[in-house]
């Protein structure tokens, strides 16, 4: 048995044996019924909070609001329970699944309009619109206004004539729905999916440079933690029986991002170990019951003071080897067979022979009153290596943003292998062949090496978010297949050794070549380089040249970078294309550049007028 | 035609309160963008500084406002001291989670010295109130609204013409620059949870003198209001905060007269979303985006 093996194993049956453990506890009626419910809970807490988690801590945007979708799945599930006429065992899956999906609408409606903003302001908004959500309830009769909805099903009391009995059935319920909600936010949070909301958290102009729909996987990890905020929302109706809208305020919602925060943000076992502990805590000092929520948040502001990554930072317990290892249990009890393993790199380009792969006409943009660029006609061969060159401020990487659909151009038009891409997202650009990299290095910091580039892969996976969650056939072999394709590619740059490192503890030089890797990862037909030896030294920048080379011959891309080595770009590039003051001042090939009068004024300053100057004087 | 107008008369009454408190919010965001949840709970604070003056030692009206103000400030410098200025490098979340520890600290330090019963607040001033035809203005109203005014005309001066208000501009425009033009960043934002500190105390005052009920959650509600008055105006922006106080007011006490007033919390938020999504830095805030 091998070291990974060991501890699924391990894992696996750390949960059977709790579960064991407690059910007997509760069953012989050591743990009696109050303690139960705490341990009922403990386990509406740990969806609530690890679903936050996916929000705050994957996505990396604040939420204020989570209560209100808790809010929305509890009534929706209790007003059904309480009107269906059939069986608890059947009404109550049916409620909790419907309540879920209510809430997940609620997120969608309010996601969308949210979503477009970031940082506080989208904080803000979900308190709004959580606050709304109260209010709007304690104003409808259906939902029996501020005094709440009473007598809905105990789940205590719902499964048998035994108390005891109908205990253990109930937490034998919530346990294992809370089991394989964690284990679904674990497998999308490893699938091509959960690397995309990670991406968008690490760096969001990067990821959407990198081919991720930023928007769409915004609104899909904040829909997904609605849905599962509502599905607690439901079992927390039936466990307490009557609830009223004031349970599901602000102060809720606080609630919850506090044990995110205190377990760690991005770290869902820490959502899990901070929920014990802060629902237990209370209950170990209930005898100083005066003094209770005092401590709680003392002990929060020293938490924070000492420790303000919480519990575990972004760390895990390994959650995912335990799901593994159950399908490797499983696929060898029914037989499954082995799946093979999917490509997904396959050349999209038809042969593009003498025509530009990628050409400007009259592209131009305003801010404000300032013309930034102006005119811009540039054309780039396949298989060609252009520099463009200019003076500070000269509106190089301007035209940058403007190729990749950063800004949208106020004049003129881009056709990339003869396609206009006007109105295209910066993504879609991606997809339709341009990739590049940025100026001051965009790498997802806290992500591998080996993952960055993967994220690049996205838009070129098919499997679902479904599938994700449960490592079907087609996202296992996928996942195979880009694996093999991620580590060839970090090969070719000879950087397979640090697959595994955290990107951003890669020397500087190692990220900007991680960084072109990962734009080559998107299979581009055009591969931008914003000053890639920016801060190299003299033999690291000779390097970069042989690698520019190499890329050109081996990926059969067009280059067309920015740069300020003159050894460099005089020493790779075919052409190049002089800017001064947004237009374009110079063309041709290094030798014609070199020579040009224009050039070097804008270089060096104006000798003409000098000389004029003196002329005039005497 | 009179409904309205006295509506829109209490609008300015609860935005002047609101406007103060936001002010506080504002100010601190704009330097070291923290949302400071712990400053509602500073109204509370200095509205039983107020009250145990006022009732228990008998002292004068104007020496329990000092007493609250003094109380304020003090507690303002020491949160930031303690709670927030050790926390200044890390992740904004952190100092965020420690807001929201230092209210609740707040809060419940105040319900096991006070306990949860509401303390009325005493009369302070017993003026009757001015008729404008069928109009009637009670003087508490009109002494919030002019105190208000006087001291907005106040910040605004002090912040555009004295030495410490031109560096408290510079900082909240570029924290580390300011620091290179060799401002005492430190000494700065004391001064300007001071401040915040205490406005709120004023407005707390103000605040007990219309709704005189004092208790340890008493501080949450108009806090989070004042805060999204903030947000409104433009967080971070002063004229921004006071704007948004003064159109959150109205609207809430429009609400409530025509439309209903359980409702009204949802009108408010409503006209937050709204601005947020159409101007997302709020009605005077100036757009934002990462360079590329």
């Amino acid at each position: 048995m091998n070291k990974k093996t060991k501890s699924i194993t391990l894992n696996i049956l750390g949960i059977l044996v709790l579960y064991a453990a407690l059910s007997t506890l509760i069953g012989s009626g050591a743990i009696n019924n109050y303690l139960s419910n705490i341990l009922i809970t403990i386990c509406i807490t740990i969806i609530m909070t690890a679903s936050l988690n996916v929000t705050t801590g994957l996505l990396g945007q604040l939420a204020l609001g989570h209560a209100g979708f808790m809010a929305i799945g509890a009534y929706v599930s209790a007003l059904l329970t309480k009107s269906l006429s059939i069986s608890f065992g059947l009404s109550l899956p049916l409620s909790l699944m419907l309540g879920g999906l209510a809430a997940a609408m609620c997120g969608l409606l309010i996601g969308i309009p949210a979503l477009r903003l970031e940082g506080d302001y989208l904080a803000i908004i979900t308190l709004g619109f959580g606050e709304i959500i109260r209010v709007i309830i304690e104003n409808l009769s259906i939902t029996g206004g501020a005094r709440g909805l009473t007598r809905i099903t105990r789940l205590s009391r719902a499964f048998s004539q035994d108390r005891t009995l109908s205990m253990v059935i109930a937490f034998t319920l919530v346990f294992f729905i809370t089991v394989l909600i964690i284990s679904s936010i674990f497998t999308l949070g490893r699938s091509r999916h959960g690397r995309a909301i990670i991406s968008i958290r690490e760096n969001a102009i990067a990821a959407e440079a990198t081919g991720i729909p930023t928007t769409r996987y915004k609104l899909l990890a904040f829909v997904f933690a609605a849905f599962y905020a509502g599905i607690a929302g439901g079992l927390f109706a039936h466990q307490i029986s009557i609830i009223d809208a004031k349970m599901f305020g602000f102060n809720k919602s606080i609630e919850y991002l506090v044990m995110v925060v205190l377990g760690g943000m991005g770290s869902i076992t820490g959502s899990v170990v901070a929920s014990i502990v802060l629902v237990a805590l209370p209950e170990v000092l209930r005898g100083m019951e005066e003094y209770r929520l005092l401590i709680y948040s003392f002990l929060l502001i020293l938490m924070m003071l000492f420790r303000p990554s919480g519990l575990l930072g972004t760390r895990e317990f390994s959650m995912l080897a335990a799901w593994e290892a159950m399908e490797r249990f499983c696929s060898r009890v029914f037989k499954r067979k082995d799946t093979p393993t999917r490509m997904p790199f396959q050349p999209r380009y038809d042969i593009w022979e003498d025509k530009p792969v990628l050409e400007t006409r009259d592209l131009g943009i305003d801010f404000g009153g300032l013309k930034a660029a102006e005119g811009i006609n540039i054309h780039l061969s396949d298989n060609e290596i252009v520099g463009m060159i200019g003076p500070n401020g000269a509106g190089k990487t301007t035209v940058f943003n403007l190729l990749t659909g950063v800004y949208a151009p106020t004049r003129g038009e881009i056709m990339l292998l003869g396609k206009s891409i006007h109105g295209r997202a910066p993504h879609q650009i991606t997809h339709d062949g341009i990739a590049r990299t940025f100026q001051n290095i965009r790498l997802f910091n806290s992500m591998s090496a080996l993952d960055n580039v993967k994220v690049a892969f996205h838009s070129r996976m098919r499997y679902s978010p479904l599938s994700g969650i449960l490592r079907n056939a087609s996202c296992l072999s996928e996942e195979r297949g880009i694996d093999i394709r991620a580590r060839e590619l970090l090969r070719v740059f000879q950087m397979e050794s640090d697959a595994d490192t955290i990107a951003g503890s890669l020397p500087y030089g190692r990220q900007r070549k991680l960084e072109i890797c990962r734009a080559l990862a998107s299979n581009p037909k055009v591969l931008l380089l914003d000053e890639p030896a920016a801060g190299m030294n003299p033999s690291e920048t000779a390097e970069l040249m042989q690698t520019i080379k190499l890329i050109r011959d081996r990926f059969s891309v067009a280059i067309l970078l920015i740069e300020h080595d003159m050894k460099l770009v005089m020493g790779i590039c075919e052409r190049i294309y002089v800017l001064n003051y947004g237009r374009i001042i110079a063309h041709g090939s290094p030798e014609e550049i070199r020579s040009n009068p224009e050039v070097i004024a804008a270089y060096l300053g104006q000798p003409q007028s000098v000389q004029e100057a003196a002329h005039a004087e005497s | 035609m009179d409904l309205l107008a006295s509506q829109l008369i209490n609008g300015l009454h609860v935005g002047s309160i609101y406007a103060l408190i936001a002010l506080g919010y504002t100010m601190v965001y704009g330097i070291i963008k923290l949302i400071n949840f712990a400053h509602g709970d500073i109204i509370m604070v200095g509205a039983y500084t107020a009250v145990i003056t006022l009732v228990s030692l008998n002292w004068s009206p104007v020496a329990a406002l000092i007493a609250a103000i003094v109380v304020c400030v003090l507690l303002g410098l020491t949160i930031e001291r303690v709670a927030y200025k050790p926390l200044r490098s890390s992740p904004r979340i952190s100092s965020l989670i420690t807001a929201i520890g230092v209210s609740m600290l707040l809060q419940n330090a105040a319900l096991l010295l006070f306990g949860a019963q509401p303390r009325p607040f005493p009369i302070v001033l017993k003026v009757e109130p001015l008729r404008f035809g069928g109009l009637q203005i009670s003087f508490i109203t009109l002494l919030t609204l002019g105190v208000t005014a006087l001291l907005m005309i106040g910040l605004q001066t002090f912040v555009h013409n004295s030495k410490p208000g031109k560096a408290m501009r510079a900082a909240s425009e570029d924290y580390a620059t300011a620091q290179l033009m060799g401002i005492n960043v430190n000494n700065i934002i004391s001064l300007t949870f001071a401040i915040g500190s205490a406005l709120a105390a004023i407005g707390a005052y103000l605040y007990v003198m219309a709704y005189p009920a004092v208790s340890p959650t008493m501080g949450s509600l108009p806090g989070l209001k004042a805060f999204i008055a903030a947000v409104l105006g433009g967080i971070g922006i002063i004229p921004g905060a006071m704007l948004g106080a003064f159109v959150l007011g109205i609207a809430e006490s429009l609400a409530k007269a025509y439309i209903s007033s359980q409702m009204s919390d949802a009108v408010v938020y409503f006209i937050l979303i709204l601005v947020l999504l159409f101007k997302p830095t709020g009605l005077m805030g100036k757009p934002s985006g990462e360079k590329v």
